[in-house]
């Protein structure tokens, strides 16, 4: 995909402003004589429909919360909506019996490194192609953004065969020796910055106005210390969405996790709740809490950020 | 004399001073260019090259197109892998763009709410897919909710829909419509905010319902819209491994109903360590994607953005 294809951010930031009246928005006729009660109708009916649609949309959390509430026996013969006997056994089974303790941790080490690292590595390298002039940086940019065509699929088993065969010698001469990288150290390095999170990051940059930075070249400050200053302060938006986006996506993320974890201490959640569910297919109450508890810190973060997500994913096309 | 000694001494500053901008420039972009070469631009080429030897734990002997007539071969590629990716593909994406369309245009109406009704269409699409699949698994049991409620209904199916080999896939296709449908609402909703006001109050002069406003005006405005959401659908169906991988297993049961082309590839490079066919695989997958890219941008025409 090119940068043709990606919606501006500026429309993204227009969808983020949450609240206001809706804009270009059919069926403004207010004030037309004879259609006001055909506008009420449909405002009544669309209110039905979209209620409705919630529904459906919440009732597979909302029953997976009540079953991670329930004891086993109450899973089973005869419908109620609550559980019959309210028990956080589900919960304690899940984190200590099923290790999902050790898992959450596990995909939070995994989630806060990449995201830490594509927060300095895209905004770095954002800020150079969007305000440093250099010979190249057209070109380069397009070989950024030309990476996402490439599909991880395909870079599975070169991938794979990179990190047992050569990239351990390669940190050995850097001084880390007897490193192994299909583990966890492997889907940290595979995933230390992406496109997506560059991209976003420089079209932020470029609607930064430029006198700011005059200021600090008077002031003779240097371009790290610019970048650092005056621009990363002022890009906090960005780097709110980056830094959320790429969160969820590696908290999630499956595929790299199933490609790399072998040894069952470094599971992340997801992995974990991949091998629960074909083994103990029946013991509803665990696999549900495990499940709740993968959704939640995404949840809270989504409730407390929801504006970033929403021009995140608008202005880049990022799916987690 | 001195004022033109004056001016090329600045002359030469400013020489020096673009010097200087190029280097910090080139040393700021350089991890992250390293990067993408070692991790994305060199596996490709080297993804080619390990498709053409029998690689399997070690590097064997060149064979050419070998792994390639093996593919053309293989049953189980064809009849199941990409027979299921298929089919997944054609349902799932009309469902996604449709289902997307609508939530935006619902969502995109004067009314209160707003806010809640678009971060509630939108979450499925947030939450992991592994805890996503572990609900449904347990929603669509044998004795499930679903069951249930279709047995209320005078509907009686007594099966687990995942584990059953005639509705794992359509059971995919189902899950898969809802979760991403929020993804595609907000890529809609987007466009349908940048449509100008007057398009709609001349319709509205001209007499045209809201319906008809929707096809004759609307529709026709989002073109850019579909381009992009139905690139993004048709990419994001043909690389479907996650729901394959939760419910079958790397070995994609029951009986290849839920393998797909992806999980055949990481069936073949991580469970059967045969690298070199792995390799072809993804080589194959990565043409084919680009294929349909590139048809689906001639259909389209140069997409303008949205």
């Amino acid at each position: 995909m090119d940068a043709a294809q990606l919606p501006p951010v500026a429309a993204a930031e227009e969808l983020a402003r949450e609240g206001e009246a809706a804009k270009g928005t059919p069926g403004t006729t207010a004030g037309i004589p004879g259609r006001e009660r055909g506008e009420r109708i449909r405002t009544a009916i669309a209110y039905v429909v979209m209620f409705s649609v919630a529904a459906l949309f919440f009732i597979p959390f909302l029953w997976s919360v009540s079953t991670s509430f329930r004891t086993i026996a109450d899973t089973v013969g005869g419908f109620s909506l609550l559980p019959k006997h309210w028990t956080t056994s589900g919960y304690h089974e899940a984190l200590h019996t099923f290790n999902f303790g050790r898992f959450m941790l596990n995909s939070a080490i995994i989630a806060t490194a990449i995201t830490l690292s594509n927060l300095f590595l895209a905004s770095l390298g954002g800020y150079a192609f969007a305000r440093l002039k250099f010979p190249g940086r057209e070109a380069l940019f397009l070989l950024v953004l030309g990476t996402l065509m490439i599909p991880d699929q395909l870079r599975l088993v070169p991938i794979y065969l990179m990190l047992v065969n050569w990239i351990p010698g390669w940190v050995g001469h850097l001084g880390w020796h007897g490193a192994t990288f299909v583990n966890r150290n492997g889907v940290i390095l595979v995933q230390l910055v992406s496109a997506a999170s560059l991209f976003l990051m420089r079209q932020y940059f470029l609607t930064i106005p430029r006198d700011l930075e005059e200021a600090a070249k008077l002031d003779a400050a240097g371009y790290f210390k610019t970048y650092r200053k005056v621009m990363l302060p002022l890009a906090g938006p960005a780097l709110a969405a980056v830094g959320i986006l790429t969160f969820q996506g590696a908290w999630n993320g499956l595929f790299w996790p199933a490609v790399l974890l072998q040894d069952s201490s470094q599971y992340t959640i997801p992995i974990g709740l991949a091998y629960f569910h074909t083994a103990y297919q029946t013991l509803w109450p665990p696999l549900m809490a495990a499940s709740v508890l993968a959704i939640l810190p995404i949840l809270v973060i989504f409730i407390v950020f929801q504006r970033y997500f929403v021009a995140g994913v608008a202005s880049s096309g990022v799916k987690g | 004399m001195a004022v033109a000694v004056a001016k090329r001494r600045q002359v030469r500053g400013i020489g020096h001073e673009r010097t200087r901008e190029a280097l910090v420039g080139y040393g700021f972009i350089a991890l992250p260019i390293a990067f993408f070469l070692l991790f994305f631009i060199f596996p490709v080429g080297y993804a080619f090259y390990i498709s053409r030897y029998d690689w399997q734990i070690f590097k064997g002997p060149f064979v050419g197109w070998g792994n390639y007539r093996h593919l053309w071969h293989d049953t189980v590629f064809w009849h199941h892998a990409v027979r299921n990716t298929l089919v997944y593909a054609v349902f799932v994406v009309p469902l996604q763009v449709a289902l997307g369309l609508s939530l935006a245009v619902v969502v995109n109406q004067a009314i209160r709410f707003r806010t809640f009704f678009r971060a509630a269409f939108y979450f499925p699409s947030l939450a992991a897919s592994a805890a996503i699949v572990s609900i449904a698994t347990y929603i669509l049991a044998s004795d499930g909710l679903f069951n249930t409620v279709l047995g209320q209904l005078g509907y009686h199916h007594n099966n687990a829909w995942f584990t059953q080999q005639s509705t794992a896939l359509p059971a995919i296709i189902g899950l898969n419509a809802w979760t991403t449908s929020g993804t595609m609402m907000l890529f809609y909703l987007a466009a349908l905010q940048s449509i100008p006001t007057d398009v709609y109050e001349a319709a509205a002069i001209d007499g045209a319902g809201a319906w008809r406003t929707f096809w004759k005006v609307t529709f026709p405005l989002l073109k850019p819209a579909h381009f992009f959401v139905l690139v993004v659908s048709v990419i994001g169906a043909l690389q479907m491994f996650d729901q394959a991988f939760l419910i079958g297993g790397a070995s994609g049961g029951p009986n290849y109903s839920t393998m797909t082309v992806v999980l055949y590839l990481y069936n073949q490079s991580i469970k059967e360590i045969s690298f070199g066919y792995g390799a072809t695989v993804g080589v194959v997958l990565f043409a084919f994607i680009f294929t349909v890219t590139v048809i689906q941008r001639l259909l389209f025409g140069k997409p303008e953005v949205a």
